[in-house]
């Protein structure tokens, strides 16, 4: 009982101290409240001093639809009477006539893009070669001022947008080490190459299914034909199809897109003429199966369980189906080569097939396989842009340490 | 000829792509958006290649009464009748759910797909056991790393706190600095393989007359 | 247990699918087939809607539609038209004397990809990752962020030494492959260990779909 009374006598204490201090601090608030309107009633009944030097101009490196508007900000924003909220950009298009609002920015900044659309159907379209005439009010709680009225400006597209120069730069870099080392290539000097574990088997693999008689099984990926991991399967194909050519044994490609498929056509009817075998191309072995994800990997691996094909190539684009093809393979007991540049399937294909091709080696596959001199010399310069890339790594790392920008901003790049 | 000409228009049309990368005018945007746009459309029609493809490649399995004929006339029933409730009832309506085609599509098709996926948790078992027995240095690295970012979901005690930290170690430091590596190395591979395109050095994927 | 017979089909196409695990079997090829045969027909009325209709259909409509009521050429609508042909021409494979001709919609794909990834992965995959791994070996004050600083612009720069084709991996530059190629085995087992759970949790929502709606035991 005595401590059922000291608890509700606790209660009522805490609220009657919740409530005190509540009318206590509402006074508090209410005379500094009522002190800070007596400030305030004397600001709001002036308006903020109007912005100055409001310069219109072309927006840079642009398409021609937009203007950049700039303005020294005004007077009280932030000192004097500190009671600008925002500032609003109107745009007219002649000085004397009915200005717009174009957009509003808060207190503190003194720049804003005037952008619209190119397609003249939009509500929103922006003319180029069409003068227009900005001012910026400064606003503070239903009273502004508003600036002079700025000199003309017009929109115009620029040629060439100086920011993508480094860009530039990198496609010529990249490019020179390329044709160089196509020049020393194709005058016969001996390009050394590492030798790749996963393109060594090959030739074992694509033997291997000679041997036992049974199919090769080369997919494609899920990518279509305007994906470059894609286009560098195709190039394997080429290679691989003139070696099945030669030891006749039979592959078969089904495709996920049909443009992949019409290209794997294409590229195998060509191998085999190479391989002056024309007639055992049998073009009913590469064909369409579906465009959708799982439905391509169930058809597949039915084709892995009852054709049982001796090797798998899975060389191109992969996503989460990577897993389902590679294991299915590998019960169905197939030497399985494997090459992707997508970085979250290359674990499961490392898990699941015999050899992989990680990233990069993926593109450098068609130079080792073919090894013909201007491939060699293409992979040549793109190691030596590898080398000038670590070279710039570490120069930049260091710079960075001793806090010099310099090679941070020769990477920057607006897009 | 009939090979150097297309040839020729890779070239050209791969040279334009790149250099209106840099040429920001109004124009440019215009040719670069029908590229794009073009390449959509000879998708969409290269489509009737791939079913006529697939329809025959049934058909002659069917006339032939090859293995498995009959699964081969399921797979044409099914193609043929989406094709005829998507495209003759509902112009325009049958992407909308409450059709007939979005009605297979969300019964037979989504449970299917959403099966295969499921089989990826075996699959992922069995891919796990058989990597991890090769018993190499890197199959020892691969292992340990999977193990402790698996762990991290899973209440440890005391020693949840160190699993946290090597997690957070693990995708911030090393991991970041391998990706960054791969990410460079097939950045440089894709943009040789695509100028070896452009110069018309790869040419495999046009054939051969 | 449910009384929707579009949930018993499911389900048994979900067992059908799943009866693959044990051994290929007369339900599962019913199961692939319908699939096949379902998603084929399924991509092809999605392409009719959303990339012919729209893309070519419409828009030579409008400028049909512009030629009649304002006797002008709205070249950017008749510019599909011309994606039309090439689509056209693409078909001709089917035809083997004249087959030849659909190279030309194929050097049109080709060539737009080749020019666009040359840049796009030159600059997000090569300039931005450089540019990203320009970072302080030491900052004042963080013990933590320099060590973690070094390691990543060590492993990032071991992981390109074992990208390199031009030199055999020995020696002193086949030991700092060595350590790029450990660094590359951990980001996979991280991924590895990231994605069984996401795995996992795909057959848990199979199971749910299985035991609580379709036989309704779940509550």
């Amino acid at each position: 009982m005595k401590d059922k009374y000291i608890f509700r006598t606790g209660v009522l204490l805490i609220f009657l101290f919740m409530f005190t201090s509540l009318f206590l601090g509402m006074d508090t608030c209410l005379a500094q409240e009522m002190g800070e309107a007596e400030i305030l009633e004397d600001s709001l009944a002036q308006p903020p001093a109007p912005p100055t030097n409001v310069v219109a101009k072309d927006a840079p490196n642009d398409n021609g639809h937009a203007l950049l508007v700039t303005w020294t900000l005004s007077a009280d924003d932030g000192v004097g009477r500190n009671n600008v909220v925002s500032y609003q950009i109107l745009r007219s298009d002649s000085p004397e006539g009915e200005f717009e609002v174009r957009g509003l920015v808060p207190a503190g900044e003194n720049i804003f893009s005037d952008e619209g659309a190119k397609e003249k159907e939009d509500a929103n379209y922006f003319p180029p070669h069409k003068d227009f005439y900005y001012k910026v009010r400064a606003r503070s709680d239903g009273i502004f001022s508003d600036s002079e009225v700025s000199a003309p400006a017009q929109a115009y597209g620029q040629w060439y947008h100086t920011g993508k120069t480094p860009v530039l730069f990198a496609v010529i870099i990249f490019s020179t080490f390329a044709l160089v080392f196509i020049t020393v290539a194709r005058k016969g000097k001996e390009l050394y190459i590492r030798p790749l574990a996963g393109i060594e088997a090959v030739d074992e693999a694509i033997g291997r299914a000679t041997e036992m008689g049974k199919p090769i099984l080369y997919i494609l990926g899920l990518g279509s034909a305007d994906m470059i991991a894609t286009i560098a399967s195709f190039t394997i194909l080429s290679r691989v199809s003139k070696k099945t050519a030669e030891y006749q044994t039979p592959i078969l490609i089904p495709c996920c897109d049909p443009i992949v498929m019409a290209v794997a056509q294409e590229t195998v009817r060509a191998a085999y003429l190479e391989a002056g075998r024309p007639d055992d191309y049998k073009q009913e072995n590469i064909y369409y199966l579906t465009s959708m994800q799982f439905a391509y990997v169930a058809g597949v691996n039915g084709i892995m369980i009852r054709e049982k094909p001796a090797t798998n190539f899975y060389l191109g684009k992969f996503y989460a189906e990577s897993l389902l093809l590679a294991e299915t393979g590998s019960l169905a007991g197939s030497i399985q080569i494997s090459g992707t540049d997508e970085i979250a399937q290359i674990p499961f294909f490392v898990a699941a097939t015999d050899y992989t091709l990680i990233g990069e080696e993926l593109y450098a596959a068609s130079a080792y396989l073919g090894r013909e001199p201007v491939l060699l010399g293409t992979l040549k310069g793109q190691d030596w842009a590898k080398a000038l890339v670590m070279i710039f790594l570490i120069l930049g790392a260091l710079a960075a340490t001793f806090h010099f920008q310099w090679f941070l901003n020769l990477l920057k790049v607006q897009l | 000829m009939r090979r150097t000409l297309p040839i020729a228009v890779v070239a050209g049309v791969g040279l334009f792509m790149l250099v209106q990368y840099f040429i920001p005018l109004e124009e440019f945007e215009t040719l670069y958006e029908w590229a794009l746009d073009w390449t959509m459309v000879i998708g969409c029609f290269a489509m009737l290649l791939g079913l006529y493809s697939l329809t025959t490649m049934m058909v002659t399995k069917v006339k032939r009464k090859a293995p498995g004929w009959g699964y081969s006339l399921v797979a044409l029933a099914g193609l043929f009748f989406m094709v005829f409730v998507g495209v003759v009832p509902h112009y325009q309506d049958s992407l909308k759910y409450g059709t007939l085609f979005m009605d297979i599509f969300e019964y037979i098709y989504i449970p299917i797909q959403a099966a295969m996926f499921s089989l990826l948790a075996f699959y992922i078992a069995s891919a796990a056991y058989r990597a991890f027995r090769a018993r190499t240095v890197l199959a020892t690295i691969l292992l340990v790393s999977a193990i402790i970012i698996m762990l991290r979901l899973v209440p440890l005690g005391p020693l949840s706190g160190i699993n946290q930290w090597l997690v957070n170690f693990i995708l911030t430091v090393p991991n970041m600095a391998a990706k960054r590596a791969f990410w460079l190395g097939v950045g440089l591979g894709a943009t040789a393989t695509a100028l070896k395109i452009m110069l018309g050095i790869e040419r495999g994927y046009m054939g051969r007359d | 247990m449910s009384t929707n017979l579009g949930v018993w089909i499911a389900a048994f196409l979900t067992l059908g699918i799943m009866s693959f695990l044990y051994k290929d079997n007369p339900i599962y090829k019913f199961c692939e087939a319908v699939f096949v045969g379902v998603s084929a027909g399924y991509w092809f009325v999605t392409e009719y809607f959303t990339v012919f209709l729209p893309k070519v259909w419409d828009n030579v409509e409008t400028a049909i539609n512009v030629l009649q009521a304002e006797g002008r050429m709205d070249w950017f609508h008749w510019s599909y038209l011309l994606g039309g042909i090439l689509g056209v021409l693409m078909l001709l494979r089917l035809v083997p004397k004249i087959g030849w001709i659909s190279r030309w919609p194929l050097a049109v794909i080709v060539g737009t990809t080749s020019g666009l990834w040359l840049i796009n992965y030159l600059v997000s995959n090569a300039m931005v990752q450089v540019r990203q791994t320009i970072i302080p070996l030491y900052v004042a004050g963080n013990l933590n962020a320099s060590i973690g600083n070094i390691i990543i612009v060590v492993g990032t720069f071991c992981g390109l030494i074992y990208f390199f084709f031009s030199k055999e991996h020995k020696g002193v530059f086949g030991g700092a492959a060595k350590v790029g190629i450990w660094f590359i085995m951990i980001t996979f087992g991280a991924s590895f260990g990231y994605t069984v759970m996401s795995r996992m949790s795909l057959l848990i929502a199979r199971m749910d779909f299985l035991v609580g709606t379709w036989l309704g035991l779940l509550k």
